[in-house]
């Protein structure tokens, strides 16, 4: 039987009825329009980065060249500003990781007196505006000696994060019964061992949440980095940004190929974070919007 | 293996005003399989959990093997629990669960293994052990459960009520099952149950508690045939004990409508308000006695249990199966005076 033959018959598997061609078509134009709205920047971006005239506006480059990957590492210390976001982050992710952990454990089981209020302050002090707190954050930075120094970096971009993992945590340590900690403990364990093998295993979703999250964050920050940071050794990426178009003549005369190459190894590890742990991050959102 | 006491234990919890358990005084024989009874709420489950040490008792003490264990952590007290929800680890195997309490002691994969295949062996589940708990039904997790409490070959079992979540059917065969293998490996054992049947069949000794305090512990046989008080005497038994308010009237027992009911004999004269307590097995339906009118008859096979009014008082009769009144008759019932038991109305307590 054809496909048209079961949509008549209406017993094949499909029995939704075909849309009319003009249907059809204004469906995909929109899809056609939004995909372009979209993937216009990167068009843009993959452009630019080849082309050594690249300008505000996409065109192709008419002679395709690696000279923009090449200055960036040569005029602009691009790599000491990689380097530096790469183990930024991935510091930040750990100490993230490790601090939401104990601190959402806590939060879910321990019987604390106003525990609600702990709990929504927590959440309260994710609302706050960071510009607001830059300037406070800025002063206890120098007298703590922590800036232009990887320590003031990490534990700040931690904190930018922690207040919603930590809160995101204790709804997955909240799901995960008591009785399996009970069970480990008469098993013969301590509180630390019973968590890390039984209760953090069954909040992997949660806790791939808080490492992708606490990295694509401390990745991506330019303000904090901004202020804290200002010498060339101690750049992040988003700096090398910043300084690619403040340094070259003023605003007017922005080189868009080193820009646009750049930008396009900023993406790079981004990409290999998410495609690495999609799959534990779509399961730990769809739970964490159940569990909450 | 080992004796377990509890010794004037009181807990009670920031969120509920009575105490959970008060006074709480268990003396529990090694290798005994002492069931704690109770409807739910009762603190027999706080009771198990103290002694597990997952809750701490406000005052009292509890020594397992003549040491106190009190302030101990659960995983130094040497005790195995089956939890009702099973708490298996769920990303752990059949196999890995059952290791899991082994894993810490000095001992060799080898030896490990060789002691999780004789006890799913033992169990019958060796065929299970590659699986994950969520493709295992709820029988199969209560075996691995147990399994993985059996293989540790702790002081004290620890059961809280791990036969709720089975079907009927299973219920009653594990239960069986648990009975043989508790006396075969001899380990003292605290099963938690609000099923007085299950309590029934599987105990030693029973200990019954109602709102947090002790009311008889005692064989089945005492338990059932002695309640020490109103409260056991409609706990145990189905259907339970029939209560019927009475006034003395020298020898004999007067209840409503004037039925006379012979006095047991009792070391305290009783006096003031009283009441008696019947089993069902303990009237018999004679050709001659109290008349009473037949409200229902309900034949259980081996059975049958008439359903019969006295002064508007429902009692219920547990007669041989060929014995049928209809319903709306009048039936003629006699009481022997060795199944009399006699309570103060006041106190609720039975008089000996």
């Amino acid at each position: 039987m054809t496909a048209a033959a079961r949509a008549i018959s209406g017993t094949g598997p499909s029995r939704r009825p075909r849309a009319r061609p003009l249907e059809w078509l204004l469906v995909h134009l929109a899809f056609v329009a939004v995909s372009a709205f979209f993937l216009a920047p990167f068009l843009w971006l993959f452009g630019a980065a080849f082309d050594e005239n690249a300008t505000a506006y996409i065109h192709w480059p008419s002679a395709p060249t690696f000279n923009n990957f090449i200055r960036i590492f040569t005029e602009h210390d691009f790599g000491v500003a990689l380097g530096n976001s790469v183990f930024v982050s991935v510091a930040t992710m750990l100490l993230v990781v490790v601090t939401v952990s104990l601190a959402g454990y806590s939060l879910s089981r321990i019987e604390l007196r106003r525990k609600d209020w702990i709990t929504y302050g927590i959440l309260l002090l994710q609302t706050m505006p960071l510009s607001a707190t830059m300037v406070p954050i800025y002063g206890l930075a120098r007298q703590l000696g922590l800036r232009n120094s990887y320590l003031g970096l990490i534990l700040i971009h931690a904190t930018i994060e922690l207040p919603f993992l930590v809160w995101l945590m204790k709804g997955f340590f909240d799901s995960v019964p008591r009785q399996l900690e009970e069970a480990s403990w008469l098993d013969g364990r301590t509180k630390l061992r019973a968590l890390i093998e039984i209760v953090l295993p069954l909040a992997r979703p949660g806790l791939g949440i808080a490492a992708g999250l606490s990295f694509l964050s401390a990745w991506a920050e330019v303000l904090m980095v901004i202020i804290l940071v200002d010498q060339q050794s101690m750049k992040t990426v988003p700096l090398a940004f910043y300084e690619a178009m403040r340094n070259q003549g003023g605003y007017t005369e922005v080189q868009y190929g080193v820009i646009a190459a750049m930008a396009i190894l900023y993406l790079m590890p981004v990409m290999a974070v998410f495609i690495g742990a999609r799959r534990l991050m779509v399961r730990g959102l769809m739970s964490s919007t159940r569990g909450l | 293996m080992a004796r377990v006491e509890y010794e004037d234990v009181w807990k009670q919890f920031a969120s509920q005003g009575a105490p959970a358990v008060r006074g709480l005084s268990l003396d529990i024989a090694d290798g005994e399989l002492l069931v704690l009874l109770g409807p739910s709420g009762c603190g027999k489950t706080t009771a198990l959990r103290m002694l597990a040490g997952l809750e701490e008792p406000d005052r009292g003490d509890i020594r397992i093997a003549g040491t106190s264990v009190v302030g101990r952590e659960p995983k130094d007290r040497d005790v195995a629990l089956v939890f009702q929800s099973y708490a298996l680890y769920p990303h752990l195997s059949a196999r890995e669960n059952i290791r899991y309490p082994l894993k810490l002691r000095k001992m060799s994969r080898a030896e490990q293994d060789k002691r999780v295949d004789h006890v799913a062996d033992m169990l019958g589940i060796a065929r299970l052990l590659p699986r994950r708990p969520s493709q295992l039904s709820g029988g199969e997790q209560q075996r691995v459960a147990l399994a993985r409490a059996i293989v540790r070959e702790p002081r004290v079992f620890l059961m809280d009520e791990p036969l709720s979540n089975l079907d009927a059917k299973l219920r009653v065969h594990t239960r069986t099952e648990l009975k043989t293998l508790q006396r075969e490996l001899g380990t003292t054992m605290v099963f938690v149950t609000h099923d007085q049947a299950e309590a029934m069949s599987l105990a030693n000794r029973i200990a019954i508690l109602s709102a947090g305090e002790l009311q008889q512990i005692g064989t089945p046989d005492e338990v059932y045939d002695h309640p020490a008080n109103l409260f056991v005497a409609e706990f145990i038994g189905s259907p339970p004990m029939n209560l019927l308010e009475v006034t003395r009237d020298g020898d004999t027992l007067v209840a409503a409508d004037g039925w006379r009911l012979p006095a047991p004999l009792t070391r305290e004269r009783p006096a003031g308000e009283l009441m008696v307590g019947l089993r069902p097995e303990a009237i018999a339906i004679k050709s001659e006695g109290h008349a009473a009118e037949v409200v229902a008859v309900e034949p259980l096979g081996s059975e049958v249990i008439v359903d019969v009014r006295i002064a508007g008082k429902a009692l219920k009769v547990r007669a041989a199966p060929s014995v049928r009144p209809q319903p709306g008759s009048t039936v003629h019932l006699a009481v022997e005076p060795g199944g009399v038991r006699l309570f103060d109305r006041s106190t609720g307590s039975a008089l000996h």
